[in-house]
């Protein structure tokens, strides 16, 4: 057991807490009022590495490990959750799954256009009637020569609007359920393919989320990601790293929240003196860390084990149930911590709190990880559950 | 004991909730994405009475005491909270206090064509260092002749831009404190010396406007003292208290609504092949949504029995206010959680509702100031006073 | 200007569903409305006083519980109301209830105008009008959109076809009003209060009207209800969206529904 950072791992999170503070957190206002995708910041995260933060360094990226990527991420959403979600949607769910599943060739067309910030990738599996229900997609891709052509609509996808490749979910056989989806790599400009209006949501206002429209899109058979009918095993696995990846979004959320709490409540004065002096105020900044140092333990421990190999998708799905509830309970104490003020867009708080509302929903809603949490245990035991 | 609302109390429900559906719903989604007052709205309301709900019909309102209004404000709390804090800051606190400290001639001169609806009240209470510690404030009032000039600036009020008549409260004598030293004026907007500040830029009820006044030697004429001379902290808190317990029928609304929503859109979307619905996560979520709400609903319309007949309330009043707003927070936040992304969407009203429903458990006092109230009021009954 | 607006109480068909499986009704919340076409009467008359002053009058006839109904009546802005009831009036068919209702607008005194609401919207009788007229002997203006009172003259809007026809009359006249012919007003807050609080409904039984029971025996007998036959679905336009909107403008036109 060993508990401390290694020196490597320390020395990069003064750089991304660094970096956080200078670069990101003067944009977050910004980002949310105007609606505005953070472009500038993604091209200085590219300088530093951060666009291909899992790649290793021969395909133009720095190579974390899974800790270090999370405390990245972390300190991303300290100072700017939709900042850290668009970096995390690009790293974890696009760049992570052609990384670990794509071919030689697929490597080195795509990482390194990643890596360099000059395409942004995103994750389509969500559709209108498929949401936590991967199973039930409806998108298919049926081979044609030396192509696929894809057919179906995403909804929900994260990056939508200013992302160059999409990692796309489609049936190769409709009739074979869950074993019948196949992932493709499909570049922006692939005639057929249409990306839609943006939503407009209560929070993360600068994540672009698009639906997506394919009709008779052709895509290369070389941009077949692993081999077909292997794509709903994919799509798992990119989705643990996603639920690590919130986690750690979260819980930079949730630190931001307690000091954003704790600066307002030195400063505003009632009653005679500062609020931080009510016992009740106390309270809430004392239970808010409790719950910020369990989970980053948590968050930790499961970016630990994705590091050695270890299976960590329950571990992951715990994470991101804890955290994200943690982020948006935290957030809204904080917001009662700055009373009308936490009301005002003047205020960061209020934004946090619009933003961490989509923690519990996306990457899996929470009622699906806890039908995930219960199926592993339930299987342990010798019992299959269904949801 | 007899829980049931004397007929004409069911009628006047039927009549709100339909005025609500037919007027108020269709402007809800606009007047928040456009941030704006809605005034047509404001002139139907007027037109039918419900700008002046629980005042008595002799000075042109309803007469439908407080079991009216909190009908009202539940109904309108259900489609659009921003036009309920417009019709509540008027009513609720503005007009309040002047119906319940006022001379007789005030009530002519300004309940009248406020209960009628021909002119727009705010209550004027808060200050940038005196919040949820009302005694703090810093407007000061000094007499002059037949005046008294007011000095000072209040923030966060709402309506304070649209109203003609503002109830405002300001220190005559600093040396007295709260108790003895504040007192209430009611100010016209047209009195020289007064002007709006900054407009706030709120996370919700965006169809409510919220502002900074100004006060700047502004002369009010000493028959514009409301209620005693010296006595404006018994006049707010009054006021406030009757205040509370509407807040918490606008939010058993709201609460009601969003688990209505909740439980439409679990019928209608499949998952894993079968409605959400026949999920038991559902089936609790909604069981103590249900709960929750119908307790709130005993709660506010037994708060407001107390009201209407004259009985001690303040403590109810508070827990009105305190349960409602959290009542109706849990529910829309397990509403929209059942929506999943439909409900993070602006497309629809989920979204609204959540950004709507926060205030309530800030403004008008924020809930922790309601458990002081409610803690010290239950800590006298054993003679014990208690310090914020 | 006296106008007589009677009116009819009918249960909320928002609280109830026609199960056509089991041929039956299932009442899920039990709330009584006045008439919605009544209550379009009742605006027409409302309209007359608001620009010309009138005193408007509310009469019904059933069970105790239609003083709700004129309650909400005079909420709206009726002047009085009469209420006709006891177990023999409760009881009595749509003929009995015109039968009443005339003795009662009789005992009430002179008039200027009847209005009422053309039907009603649960049993569909479209009696009540002709009867009254008739009973009075007086000009009747059916299916009435509008109608406006200047110099002592009744004009009045019907349909008429595709169009309007203005119809004008000197009272005393009979209107039945179209279902659906305006937005009836919402009532007062203050009136709905008085209403309930402050002003009295009149109740007049059988005897005071001077009919006894042979008058009130129901001339009609239901003998049980049946559905109609179930509607077929119309034809349905398959093909490209293109198509399809091709097609359906094509089948409007041809139906006369757009040119």
């Amino acid at each position: 057991m060993d508990f401390t950072l290694t020196d490597e791992q320390r020395m990069f999170q003064k750089m991304f807490a660094d970096f956080a503070e200078k670069e990101v957190k003067p944009i977050g206002e910004h980002t949310d009022q105007q609606e505005e995708p953070p472009l500038e910041v993604l091209q200085k995260a590219a300088m530093q590495g951060f666009l291909g933060a899992l790649f290793p360094e021969e395909q133009g990226g720095v190579g974390l490990d899974f800790v270090s990527y999370v405390v990245l991420l972390e300190e991303l959403a300290k100072a700017d959750v939709t900042t850290a979600m668009t970096i995390s949607v690009h790293n974890g769910l696009a760049g992570k799954t052609i990384l670990d599943f794509g071919s030689a060739e697929q490597h080195e067309k795509y990482l390194e256009p990643m890596a360099f910030g000059e395409m942004i990738g995103a994750f389509a599996l969500t559709e209108p009637a498929a949401g936590s229900d991967a199973a039930a997609l409806e998108s298919t891709a049926v081979r044609d020569g030396g192509e696929y052509v894809l057919n179906g609509n995403k909804i929900w996808v994260s990056n939508g609007g200013i992302a160059g490749l999409f990692v796309v979910f489609a049936k190769t056989d409709p009739s074979a359920g869950a074993r019948g989806i196949s992932a493709f790599i499909v570049e922006k400009d692939t005639p057929g393919l249409k990306v839609g209006r943006r939503e407009k949501t209560l929070g993360l206002r600068g994540l672009t989320i698009t639906p997506l429209y394919m009709a008779d899109c052709r895509v290369p058979a070389a941009n077949l990601l692993g081999q077909e009918g292997k794509g709903f095993k994919i799509a798992l696995r990119a989705l643990d790293v996603a639920r690590l990846s919130l986690s750690a979004v979260a819980l930079g959320a949730c630190q931001r929240a307690v000091d954003e709490g704790i600066a307002f409540s030195m400063e505003h004065i009632q009653f005679g003196g500062p609020i931080a002096l009510k016992q009740v105020i106390q309270n809430f900044v004392a239970d808010s860390a409790a719950e910020i140092e369990g989970l980053r333990w948590l968050v930790y421990h499961t970016a630990w084990l994705a590091d050695q190999g270890e299976p960590f998708s329950r571990e992951a799905a715990t994470a991101k149930l804890l955290a994200s509830e943690a982020a948006f309970r935290i957030a809204n104490r904080m917001v009662q911590v700055h009373g009308g003020y936490g009301y005002m867009k003047e205020y960061a708080i209020e934004r946090i709190y619009r933003d961490t509302r989509a923690l519990p929903i996306i990457e899996g809603a929470n009622e699906v990880l806890r039908f995930v949490i219960a199926r592993d245990l339930y299987d342990r035991a010798g019992l299959k559950i269904k949801p | 004991m007899d829980f049931t609302f004397p007929k004409e109390y069911e009628l006047f429900r039927r009549m709100v909730r339909e005025f609500a559906e037919n007027e108020v719903r269709p402007l809800a989604k606009k007047i928040d994405a456009e941030h704006r007052v809605p005034f047509e709205t404001i002139k139907k309301a007027a037109k039918l009475g419900l700008m002046g709900v629980p005042f008595p019909r002799k000075y042109g309102g309803s007469g439908a005491g407080e079991t009216g209004y909190c009908i009202l404000m539940e109904e309108l709390g259900k489609v659009c909270t921003s036009t309920a804090t417009v019709i509540g800051a008027h009513t609720g606190i503005g007009a309040m206090a002047i119906y319940l400290d006022g001379t007789e001639e005030q009530k002519e001169k300004y309940l009248k064509p406020l209960a009628s609806g021909e002119k727009i009240a705010a209550f004027a209470l808060t200050e940038a260092q005196a919040g949820s510690d009302a005694a703090a404030i810093k407007t000061r009032a000094v007499r002059d002749g037949d005046y008294y000039v007011l000095n000072g600036s209040k923030c966060f009020i709402t309506n304070g831009d649209i109203a003609d008549i503002i109830t405002v409260m300001a220190v005559t004598d600093p040396s007295l404190g709260a108790r003895g030293g504040v007192t209430a004026f009611i100010v016209e907007k047209e009195f020289p010396g007064f002007s709006i500040g900054t407009l706030e830029n709120k996370m919700g009820i965006r169809g409510s406007s919220t502002a900074e006044l100004i006060f700047e030697d502004c002369p009010v004429p000493k028959e514009n003292v409301l209620g005693q001379f010296g006595a404006g902290f018994i006049t707010f808190m009054k006021t406030l208290d009757i205040g509370r317990a509407s807040l918490g029928a606008a939010c058993l609304g709201g609460a009601q609504a969003a688990m209505e929503a909740a439980m439409k859109w679990a019928k209608a979307r499949t998952q894993f092949g079968v409605p959400l619905a026949q999920k038991q996560s559902v089936h609790f979520a909604i069981a103590d949504m249900a709960t929750e709400i119908e307790a709130l609903r005993s709660l506010v319309y037994r708060t407001a029995w107390l009201i209407d007949t004259g009985q001690p309330h303040i403590k109810e009043a508070a827990m009105c206010k305190l349960y409602g707003s959290e009542v109706a927070s849990r529910c829309i936040n397990r509403a929209l959680q059942i929506f999943g992304g439909m409900g993070y969407s602006r497309e629809f009203w989920m979204e609204r509702a959540f950004r709507d429903a926060r205030i309530a458990e800030i403004f008008e006092g924020t809930n922790e100031i309601q458990r002081i109230v409610i803690a010290s009021n239950l800590f006298r009954e054993l003679g014990l006073r208690i310090a914020p | 200007m006296r106008i007589i607006v009677p009116i009819r109480q009918i249960l909320d068909p928002r609280g109830f569903t026609v199960s056509r499986r089991h041929e039956r009704i299932f009442v899920n919340r039990e709330e009584y409305i006045i008439n919605p076409n009544d209550k379009n009467a009742l605006e027409v008359a409302l309209r007359i006083k608001d620009t010309g002053g009138a005193e408007v009058i509310a009469v019904a006839v059933g069970k105790p519980r239609v003083d709700d109904a004129l309650r909400e009546a005079m909420a709206l802005g009726a002047d009085a109301a009469y209420l006709l009831t006891d177990e023999a009036l409760a009881q009595t068919d749509a003929a009995g209830a015109a039968k009443a209702l005339a003795k009662a607008i009789e005992k009430i005194g002179d008039f200027d105008l009847i209005i009422t609401g053309q039907e009603t919207l649960d049993t569909g009788d479209a009696q009540l009008g002709p009867w009254l007229a008739e009973y009075f002997g007086i000009a009747q203006v059916t299916n009435v959109r509008e109608a406006t009172v200047s110099d002592g003259a009744l004009r009045a809007k019907r349909d008429w076809g595709t169009g309007y026809a203005e119809v004008e009359a000197a009272p005393p006249v009979l209107l039945t009003v179209a279902p659906g012919a305006n937005k009836p007003r919402y009532p007062h807050g203050g009136r709905i209060m008085a209403a309930y609080r402050e002003w009295e409904v009149t109740t007049w039984g059988a005897e005071a009207l001077g009919l006894d029971a042979a008058d009130l025996e129901p001339l009609t007998e239901g003998r049980g209800r049946t559905f109609p036959p179930e509607r077929t679905l119309g034809e349905r336009l398959t093909g490209s969206p293109q198509d399809v909107a091709a097609d359906l403008v094509q089948q409007l036109r041809l139906q006369h529904v757009i040119k």
